[in-house]
């Protein structure tokens, strides 16, 4: 890995470059474990591999909403950014066969939902 | 851009409920007009605003409107969703609550990847301070900003840097005090496992405004998942060449390390946490000589919560002032909350400071749970103290918790209905201190002890009218005469109940009743006859097969073999059980 200097902070760029739009997020820490997200990420990675569908699974904190882990939140270009909660096996099986390939918003799971 | 159809979310907010039905009215009508094709409903399990009635969100267009009824449907289909116009009346302007400065990474990058942290301005601060700002620039940030100890005590921190800045020692340290364990607490834990740089980017800046050159995280070694992070944040900002010899190139040399605390509540408290990295038995010393004076190996010493370490690097990124116009007069910033108890959204939360406890309970975590009446909040963990029903609207900040008998402390916040017994409760925080007291001094090793069997008595019904003012007179003792924070705070959560709630004690006392029905020696199961239909429930449920009889002859609890579990009461479909 390359060591930073002061400078890099100088010429860093005004805006990051370019992010890939499209990702899912599983909330990470021990609330969420303890509530299983880890099987829903295992679950998200493998469903996504077996349908050889290109969609990175990213790992992150706390959101802060522990009552409705575990938390995972879909962003696909042309759809709103949606943050599931309560997921199970079956609604992380559900989020990938329905939102993801399907393109359509799963009923009753949504804990909040912005235009992103 | 949006390329996804019009969508119409639904909400009942009052209910919790599904859409009392107006999904399906939504659908009905969206059909009948042909718009399938455009439009779609989905029902919402939240969309973060409560007791608003039926709540309907409007996408891409983002309206949105509270107390929706069944007659608005059509016009709301017609005129918002056919010619995009606005309706005025059932228009909800959300106002932003929370507000996230020590959060604002936490669910939102990748806490094992050091690349997104710095995507977010990461160590900017850092950059800016090594390049721009000598060591006393950066303390007089930290004083405009007027950030104050997470951690409990509230402390200014400029005045801890300064105080060790200005120690002519060439060895200095700076300590992350990760040790949280009050009941309830969970902040400082949440922000190590989802964003362990700020913490660092914290510590080192720290590093650099007092002279220091090492620093050492204390962590308990029940958060594993958090010390992984932070030892993987550790190498990776060592690779980056953020940490080590010649930070980012200039000649400030600053290097961190992970020890681990082995789970004693009182080595949270400074000095026995120091004691403790020492290596000796964790037990607090008298004070002064503060450690910024005389600390880790008698060398000066900063010692600052996780909270306050991830509030230093967005102070020095947007200044002082910045940070002092969030809060209120004497506390400035905003505090995280684990907002926990009987409360619908158990979550993690970021104020600023003065909001309410009302707001809080109510706009943040969407009420009581199962719509039951607030008894009280308890703040501060079991240095702290109750918060009565009629003083939820006071603003939050150091001096006002203070005032009403409790204590900020670093953020536990339980919310307590009609259920929670205030003998209970007391009896609860104190058994905890009794538990974690080191032993060392008299008036909290022998103090806590004689309070709790006080408390005991009292819940067993055996109290007598005297065990009040004894319980005030033990605190006092304890107050004025422990060695640490530990015995000096033991008493407040008795004394605040007792100040709040003196009814309740004197109930149990005299009426040898508990109202709350938490106290079990006060009271006992039984079959009311009359109402039993001999489903056998009950007896199926209990754990401890004491409830005896049959379908023939009916049911009845054995009290002798009865554990007061509650079990039959609780499955009982026909109110037959009574306590
Ligand atoms: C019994 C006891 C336990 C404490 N536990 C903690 C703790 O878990 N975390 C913490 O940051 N401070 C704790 N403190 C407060 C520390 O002694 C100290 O005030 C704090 O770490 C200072 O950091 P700050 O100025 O950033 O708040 C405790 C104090 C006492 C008396």
């Amino acid at each position: 890995m390359n060591k930073l200097s002061l400078q890099s902070f100088k010429n860093k760029p005004a805006k990051a470059s370019k992010t890939n739009p499209n990702f899912i997020k599983v909330g990470l820490s021990t609330c969420g474990i303890a509530a299983g997200a880890d099987t829903v990420f295992d679950i998200l990675k493998n469903e996504l591999a077996k349908k050889e569908f290109d969609l990175p699974v990213l790992r992150s904190g706390c959101a802060g909403m522990c009552y409705a882990e575990p938390l995972v939140e879909v962003n696909i270009e042309g759809m709103p950014r949606v943050l599931y909660g309560k997921v199970t096996e079956e609604i992380a099986l559900k989020i990938v066969r329905k939102h993801i390939l399907g393109k359509q918003i799963l009923n009753d799971y949504i804990f909040s939902i912005k235009d992103e | 851009m949006w390329e996804y159809r019009k969508l119409i979310l639904v909400k009942d907010t009052n209910t919790g409920k599904e859409t009392s039905g107006i999904a399906d009215k939504f659908m009905f009508g969206i059909r009948e007009r042909a718009l399938e094709e455009k439009v779609e409903v989905i029902r919402a399990a939240s969309l973060e605003i409560y007791n608003q009635g039926v709540v309907v969100k409007i996408l891409p267009d983002n309206i949105t409107y509270a107390n929706v009824t069944k007659d608005d449907i059509d016009l709301i289909i017609h005129r918002t969703i056919e010619k995009g116009e606005k309706i005025e009346a059932l228009l909800y302007q959300k106002t932003e609550k929370q507000c996230r400065v020590v959060l604002r990474n936490c669910g939102v990058i990748d806490p094992e990847n050091i690349e997104d942290y710095l995507a977010r301005d990461g160590y900017a601060a850092l950059a800016k301070i090594l390049s721009d700002y000598s060591p006393e620039d950066v303390i007089e940030q930290m004083k405009e900003s007027g950030l104050r100890g997470r951690g409990g005590g509230g402390f200014p921190t400029w005045m801890k840097w300064n105080f060790a800045k200005a120690q002519k020692e060439v060895v200095k340290y700076i300590i992350c005090n990760a040790d949280e364990g009050d009941p309830g607490a969970y902040m400082d834990r949440s922000i190590l496992e989802g964003d362990p740089h700020s913490v660092l980017e914290g510590m080192i800046i720290a590093g650099y405004a007092v002279g220091a050159q090492k620093g050492y995280l204390y962590i308990r070694a029940e958060y594993p998942l958090a010390i992984e992070r932070v030892m993987l944040a550790l190498q990776q900002a060592r690779d980056k060449g953020l940490l080590g010899k010649n930070i980012l190139g200039t000649d400030f040399t600053f290097d961190l390390d992970v020890r681990l605390g082995a789970g004693a509540f009182v080595c949270g408290e400074e000095t026995a946490l120091i004691a403790s990295i020492e290596g000796k038995r964790g037990c607090p010393s008298p004070r002064p000589p503060y450690p910024s004076v005389n600390g880790l190996w008698g060398k000066p010493t900063v010692i600052n919560n996780v909270e306050t370490l991830a509030n230093i690097a967005p102070i020095l990124l947007k200044g002082g002032k910045w940070f002092a116009s969030i809060g209120t007069e004497k506390s400035k910033g905003t505090k995280v909350f684990a907002l926990t108890g009987k409360v619908s959204n158990s979550s993690l939360i970021e104020v600023p400071m003065g909001t309410t406890l009302r707001e809080i309970v109510y706009n943040i975590g969407g009420g009581v749970l199962n719509n039951r009446k607030i008894k009280a909040v308890q703040t501060g963990g079991p240095s702290g103290g109750v918060i009565p029903e009629h003083l939820l609207d006071t603003s939050i900040d150091y001096e006002n918790l203070q005032k009403l008998g409790s204590i900020m402390g670093s953020g536990g916040m339980i919310v307590m209905d009609e259920d929670d017994c205030m003998v209970d409760i007391a009896k609860f925080y104190l058994q905890f201190c009794v538990d974690e007291s080191c032993g060392k001094c008299a008036p909290c090793r022998v103090g806590g002890k004689q309070m709790l069997n006080i408390l005991t008595t009292i819940s067993e019904g055996k109290g007598a009218m005297e065990d009040v003012a004894r319980l005030k007179r033990i605190s006092r003792a304890m107050q004025k005469a422990s060695l640490c924070g530990l015995g000096q705070t033991a008493p407040n959560p008795v004394v605040s109940t007792l100040n709040y709630f003196e009814q309740e004690y004197l109930e149990h006392i005299q009426n040898k009743r508990c109202l709350a029905q938490k106290c079990s020696s006060l009271f006992v199961y039984e079959i009311i006859q009359d109402k039993c239909k001999r489903c056998t429930l009950c007896q199926r449920n209990c754990p401890v097969e004491a409830i005896d009889g049959n379908r023939d002859i009916g049911f009845t609890i054995n009290q002798d073999k009865c554990i007061k579990c509650g079990k039959c009461f609780e499955v009982c479909k026909f109110e037959a059980v009574a306590r």
